[in-house]
């Protein structure tokens, strides 16, 4: 699915002026493909899936959701895609088969059928033999997988992610890369995928979109041109590293300005 | 790894003694204390005198029956305290009409202390069993509500986000989210209320209690012709007692809602 994002605007109430949280965003988030969104913290990255996902209302501005094949239809966002959360957000009374099957639950697929189709999903992240267990049983990587599983199974074009691997362990997150870049490989999703970590945008994108802090911008956008599949192997490469340098130069900018802004508001 | 965790969890067997030891300690003071300073047992009983009479009220009846005459007193009153509050809690918690017409009607009564009701509900109850029920589940009613509407009020937005974002419709979000996720305040709602049932079915029988039943009845009867040790054996059971009922309380969440347990 091609999301053509056009001028848009986020303006947060705070009883004054307003803050403006995005300034005029403009894109094309090519279908089939990864794209990394990179900013610094509060850059309004997580707030541009959000509109993209149909969770929040913009302010101002439109979005168009087509599918390539069928340039007339379009979707309203949220419609076409699902979202896998920076705190997962699994439901901590169900257990992984159930929270794996909740789409489909609410959908009002048969109670066989969906635990049929949710086991298979469960298969496919690596998780047999966890069906019965709850989340807060599992370690962070394994809840990590369940909430794959539970945002695959809904079998939507598009797939939002907000920073869901910010908060494993180093060796977790290379695991879980892996398994992106594979479940990408295989589906051909068209993925949003939020991070503030570049070596992570580098590894996972086609294209790498680098906000500006508050008010969020774009700043560059950034191909990558890496054949795939691609492996932590890369990051060992010369070609990864001219990438990173030049990202990494672009990013320290706007954390240096995220930086002043706070010390601006501890001031005034 | 497993070794490790047990070796952990287990403490050295003095320990591990280390609560027997002070109650048997503790006991054995009182009874040194009562025969050498040779106190008369309406003041203050030796514990082995208190257990005499325990053993004697046990074997002919009167605890075990009045025991569960308190107890029965204690569950109808519960029940109908957690009925109503879990009900009008999330009543309340969904609809903001219900929220604003109930509101009034909690912010004038929650404060107000309920044993102070007791009079007005003698003059219109008696002081027989509905006495007692109204009493007990009026009281458990407010914080029973009061924590399920807090529950649904609270639930996590990212949770309730998450559903609409999987497809829930606005009626799937609060049956499959919004009131699983009051469970844990629903069940510290309900052991607060389970507390106040057992104080106010005791205290409505102390001062009632035209049935002359149950542990409260026993406890001023014994009081007023001062049999001090049948006093302290009565305190002895409902102490016991009420440990069991919030154990037994314990173990039903942890077997309803494994995942909430300990968390409210």
């Amino acid at each position: 699915m091609d999301i053509h994002v056009e001028n848009l605007v986020q303006i947060w109430d705070d009883g004054g002026d307003g803050i403006v949280a995005l300034e005029g965003i403009s894109h094309h988030f090519r279908s089939q493909k990864l794209t990394c969104v990179l900013g610094p913290s509060g850059c309004g990255k997580s707030t541009l899936v959000q509109i993209v996902g149909g969770i929040e209302t913009a302010s101002g501005g439109t979005i168009r959701i087509v599918d390539p094949a069928r340039p007339g239809e379009v979707a309203r966002p949220g419609e076409r895609s699902v979202m896998m959360w920076q705190n997962l957000n699994l439901f901590p009374w169900r257990n992984v088969l159930d929270n794996v099957a909740f789409g489909l639950e609410m959908a009002g697929v048969p109670r066989r059928e969906r635990y049929a189709r949710a086991a298979e999903m469960i298969a496919t992240v690596g998780l047999k033999g966890f069906e019965h267990k709850q989340c807060s049983q599992l370690s962070g990587g394994m809840r990590q997988r369940v909430a794959l599983a539970r945002a695959l199974i809904m079998d939507q074009p598009i797939l939002l992610m907000d920073e869901p691997f910010a908060a494993l362990d180093a060796q977790t997150k290379i695991v879980m890369q892996e398994e992106l870049a594979r479940t990408f490989e295989r589906t051909k999703k068209t993925i949003l995928f939020v991070t503030h970590a570049i070596d992570e945008a580098i590894l996972l994108g086609d294209e790498v979109v680098v906000m500006t802090a508050r008010p969020g911008r774009i700043k560059e956008v950034i191909p990558i041109d890496l054949p795939r599949p691609r492996s932590q192997d890369l990051i060992n490469t010369p070609e990864f590293g001219a990438y990173f340098d030049r990202i990494l130069h672009l990013i320290r900018e706007e954390v240096l300005n995220a930086m002043l802004q706070q010390n601006e508001a501890v001031d005034g | 790894m497993a070794k490790a965790s047990r070796k952990r969890n287990k403490d050295p067997l003095w320990l591990q003694a280390l609560p027997f030891a002070s109650a048997v300690l503790f006991l054995a003071a009182w009874e040194a204390v009562v025969r050498l300073k040779g106190l008369p047992p309406i003041i203050l009983p030796a514990p082995s005198s208190i257990a005499r009479y325990l053993v004697a009220m046990i074997a002919d009846g009167s605890l075990p029956y009045n025991l569960l005459v308190t107890f029965l007193r204690i569950m109808a009153g519960f029940l109908v305290a957690a009925v109503f509050g879990v009900l009008f809690g999330v009543l309340m918690g969904m609809s903001r009409v219900a929220a604003r017409v109930l509101d009034p009607w909690i912010a004038a009564l929650y404060p107000l202390p309920k044993i102070s009701l007791i009079p007005l509900l003698i003059i219109w109850l008696g002081t027989g069993e509905a006495y007692i029920l109204t009493i007990s589940a009026v009281t458990a009613f407010f914080p029973i509500l009061i924590s399920t509407y807090a529950g649904i009020r609270q639930t996590d937005l990212g949770l309730v986000r998450a559903a609409r974002d999987l497809g829930a419709s606005a009626r799937q979000v609060q049956m499959k989210v919004v009131i699983p996720a009051a469970v844990p305040s629903i069940f510290s709602g309900l052991h607060l209320g389970m507390g106040v049932t057992i104080i106010l079915v005791v205290a409505a029988e102390m001062i009632g209690g035209s049935n002359q039943s149950g542990m409260g009845y026993l406890l001023i009867r014994f009081g007023q012709v001062m049999e001090t040790e049948k006093v302290f054996a009565t305190l002895v059971v409902l102490a016991v007692f009420g440990g069991v009922i919030i154990k037994t309380q314990q173990r039903i969440d942890g077997w309803i809602a494994p995942w909430a347990a300990g968390r409210h």
